[in-house]
């Protein structure tokens, strides 16, 4: 299992509760709960978890990150030599996925955020709003309509058109 | 006394004749006590036992249980196997990978039971990447040959001076022409 999310990446705002000042002779049942939540819950659990994670520490593995050497694209294949387009596609399904990965961590820090702010998101989080924005539509742009079937090709073709889009505004 | 044992006798011999008219039950005839309704102990601990007429449940509850019994005869162990599995050896930390080493492709996944599939059971990535683009040149090659087969074809058969499409003939030197030398014969 993962392990808690990094703290400085998503840093919360500094707590603004007001010092104790007990006023009466009764219990803070707010006290009360959290200490009974501990002891039934929090504890057994996280010893659990650590009766396990010693079990588990003796036979330790590591998984790598690959990484994939770039070749070249579909635009620099010879017509006709169709290892060289298998390559070029391969790669922009890579890229594909890679890009689509891209969208949901934007996704991620736009959603953590809204949950942060609460109902004053909209003028707090305005940097991951346009992060988010600019980032899907450029995603849009490149990957939008093509669809289930979608491969190196249509996309080229729908860059292309992209191309003689903005060349026809231009002009 | 022998009259009763003779009416006895009589009443069992009509039973057995017509065994489902009222009055003739065999079991009432031979026993020689008679149950007084009136003076049966009346105790309400269960209720009355009733023979509830309904349609057989045995089929419904013969297949459930065998249903039950054949999806946890290897239900029960894989589960027991995936879970001393993730318990004993859990998953899979990501690492950096170290300089000059190649990583075998079964160190690329995360669950050891993917691990282990893709260690035994599959090729490795970069074996299939490899197969299909030996599968893909074969092809091209096949197509190429036949392009250039078809384009060879087209050629032969236009100027006529390949070794395809002769037409064998019969020999020249077996014409004779000896009687063409004198025309008005």
């Amino acid at each position: 299992m993962p392990g808690d999310h990094d703290m400085g990446a998503y840093p919360e705002p500094p707590r603004q509760t007001p010092a104790v000042d007990k006023q009466t002779a009764l219990p803070n049942p707010e006290l009360i709960l959290s200490k009974l939540f501990y002891y039934s819950v929090d504890l057994p659990v996280t010893t659990f978890r650590d009766a396990i994670d010693n079990i588990r520490s003796r036979n330790k593995l590591v998984y790598y990150h690959q990484k994939f050497r770039r070749v070249p694209d579909l635009t620099d294949c010879q017509e006709g030599d169709y290892v060289c387009y298998y390559e070029a596609e391969m790669q922009w399904r890579r890229d594909y996925k890679v890009d689509q990965e891209i969208v949901k961590v934007i996704q991620e820090r736009l959603k953590a955020c809204q949950q942060r702010e609460g109902n004053s998101y909209q003028q707090n989080c305005a940097k991951e709003i346009q992060q988010f924005n600019e980032v899907t539509k450029n995603y849009l742009s490149r990957y939008g309509d093509l669809g289930a079937y979608a491969n190196g090709r249509k996309c080229l073709m729908k860059q292309k058109e992209r191309m003689m889009a903005a060349q026809a505004q231009s002009a | 006394m022998v009259g009763m044992s003779v009416l006895r006798s009589a009443a069992a011999f009509a039973a057995r004749l017509s065994p489902l008219k009222s009055g003739n039950n065999a079991v009432n005839l031979l026993t020689r006590t008679i149950p007084r309704t009136d003076k049966v102990a009346v105790r309400w601990g269960h209720g009355k036992k009733m023979f509830i007429v309904r349609p057989s449940d045995f089929y419904d509850r013969r297949f459930l249980n065998l249903l039950q019994y054949y999806i946890l005869l290897t239900g029960i162990p894989v589960a027991v196997l995936i879970t001393c599995v993730n318990i004993f050896i859990g998953e899979a930390e990501l690492a950096e990978t170290p300089e000059d080493y190649e990583p075998e492709h079964w160190e690329y996944y995360k669950h050891p039971i993917t691990r282990w599939i893709a260690r035994n059971m599959y090729d490795s990535p970069v074996k299939d990447y490899e197969k299909m683009m030996a599968a893909i040149q074969i092809e091209k090659e096949k197509a190429d040959m036949r392009l250039t087969q078809l384009e060879v074809r087209r050629h032969m058969r236009q100027k006529g001076d390949g070794p395809w499409f002769q037409v064998p003939t019969l020999n020249k030197e077996l014409i004779d022409n000896s009687y063409k030398s004198s025309p008005d014969n």
